[in-house]
């Protein structure tokens, strides 16, 4: 018997708060890394079934490392070499009535570049750059998330905006 | 200020109120936002979420239930596989399709071997073989006695204790108890081995250790007697002779005063133990004592 029952997983009413306490970083994170192809919604979901078969092994502070790594292990084995492809959520035309279609149709090539950059983006650097400008999380919160230093979050922000800067080059006005 | 350095500690979001000023004046400035505020397009919750807590349980619990179905069929043919193996390797090595047969003390029988041989086992004897493959390998063993009538056909060996018995098509009689191995032919031809001596025997020849000492003698009888219920003897001692009298009544005998190496001729029936008793003690100047419970103790007279 565990000796403190309220840090026990396997009990219904914590996983629940703990399900809810990582669960859309937990597929946004998946999400920003793989895609959408892969179905991050399942493989966060399947981290979770994880934790609670595994609820006796795992204690509550070590939770959310268990689920980031568990599902970043099931992307993995699912990936070989598939090509990220995040989409972009096409401009709704009706948001901008006073624009022309010429400023329409950049608007959407521009969307398309910035979509294929992304994708060319390592990994953790895009990862790092969307969770803070997209998802508006601090790099501290970004560092615990991923389990390394605010230093190395602040880096890969940097170096991913620069590229996406260096790809985006050709749409300054 | 150097534009890098802004950039960056715009990233972080540190900016200075001047600092704040400086990077407004940047050229790239405007581009700079574009970059920052277009990247919302790309927020995940627009093309995939997660489901909520209820959803997760619901397939949680769908997911389980087959599982649990299966848990009791795994380790139900686990114990189902040990046991079938257990059982396979238990047939074919230790059950080996091996038919015995045992007599007890005052029991005769008569088996019919898969090739009709015939083999007629005297009391506490008992006989071992493999029925299946007998027509490729007529080989038994024989532990006591046994008088054996057997198909022509291929070589049939009588595998005991002190020898072996080879024989192809013959009738004759083998006896192997303690210290006591005697082979008689009857008809036909009998090879028998035991250590270094081997003999061929023809019709009437019978070859004899008991104790360790190796005699060749005839005999005129054309089966032996104990197949009709009678022991006969030539020049066996009273030890031996007595044995076969337990083995033939299923007693204990007791000697007091009685040298069991003198030798004995002569035989004794299998029906009345009274009447046996006189038989063996008579000739040999002995007396016996029957108690109620069967026990017998036979007395050497003092000369």
């Amino acid at each position: 018997m565990p000796k403190d029952l309220n840090h026990n997983i396997c009990k219904e009413t914590v996983f629940e708060r703990i399900y809810n306490k990582y669960s859309k970083d937990l597929h946004n994170y998946l999400y920003y890394k793989y895609g959408a192809q892969l179905n991050p919604n399942d493989k966060a979901q399947d981290a979770f079934i994880k934790l609670w078969d595994n609820c006796k092994k795992v204690t509550i502070d070590k939770a959310k490392s268990f689920l980031f790594t568990v599902a970043n292990n099931m992307m993995l084995n699912e990936i070989k070499h598939q090509k990220v492809v995040l989409k972009h959520q096409k401009t709704n035309p009706k948001d901008y009535t006073n624009e022309t279609p010429e400023f329409i149709l950049e608007k959407e090539q521009f969307l398309e570049r910035y979509t294929i950059a992304l994708s060319n983006l390592n990994e953790e650097q895009r990862v790092a750059f969307l969770l803070n400008k997209v998802e508006g999380k601090k790099h501290n919160e970004i560092a615990d998330m991923l389990g390394i230093t605010k230093k190395v979050v602040e880096y890969r922000i940097y170096t991913a905006y620069n590229k996406l800067k260096t790809e985006l080059e050709g749409f300054k006005i | 200020m150097d534009k890098e350095y802004l950039i960056e500690k715009w990233l972080k979001d540190e900016l200075s109120d001047a600092e704040k000023e400086a990077f407004k004046k940047l050229d790239d400035y405007q581009f700079n936002m574009d970059i920052i505020e277009n990247a919302k397009h790309f927020k995940a919750s627009h093309f995939s979420e997660i489901n909520n807590y209820n959803v997760f349980k619901k397939r949680y619990d769908k997911q389980n239930t087959p599982v649990v179905k299966l848990n009791w069929v795994r380790p139900l043919l686990k114990i189902a596989s040990v046991v079938v193996i257990t059982l396979g390797i238990y047939f074919t090595f230790f059950f080996n399709n091996l038919t015995k047969v045992q007599t007890l003390a005052s029991e005769k029988t008569i088996i019919e071997l898969p090739d009709q041989s015939q083999v007629t086992l005297n009391a506490l004897s008992f006989i071992k073989y493999n029925k299946r493959n007998w027509d490729d390998n007529r080989s038994l063993k024989l532990d006591g006695e046994a008088y054996f009538k057997v198909a022509k056909g291929k070589k049939f060996d009588i595998i005991t204790h002190d020898g072996i018995v080879t024989v192809v098509g013959t009738q004759f009689n083998v006896k192997q108890r303690n210290n006591y191995f005697e082979v008689t032919c009857f008809e036909g031809v009998v090879r028998v081995s035991s250590d270094t001596i081997t003999r061929q025997l023809m019709a009437g020849d019978s070859y004899r250790i008991i104790n360790n000492i190796f005699s060749q003698n005839k005999t005129t009888s054309v089966i032996p007697s104990w197949t009709n219920n009678i022991s006969s003897f030539e020049g066996v001692t009273i030890k031996e002779v007595v044995a076969e009298l337990e083995r033939q009544y299923n007693i204990r005998v007791t000697f007091k005063n009685v040298n069991t190496e003198r030798l004995f001729s002569g035989g004794f029936i299998h029906n009345n133990l009274e009447s046996a008793l006189i038989s063996i003690t008579q000739p040999m100047n002995m007396t016996y004592e029957l108690s109620k419970s069967g026990q017998v103790i036979i007395h050497g007279k003092k000369n």
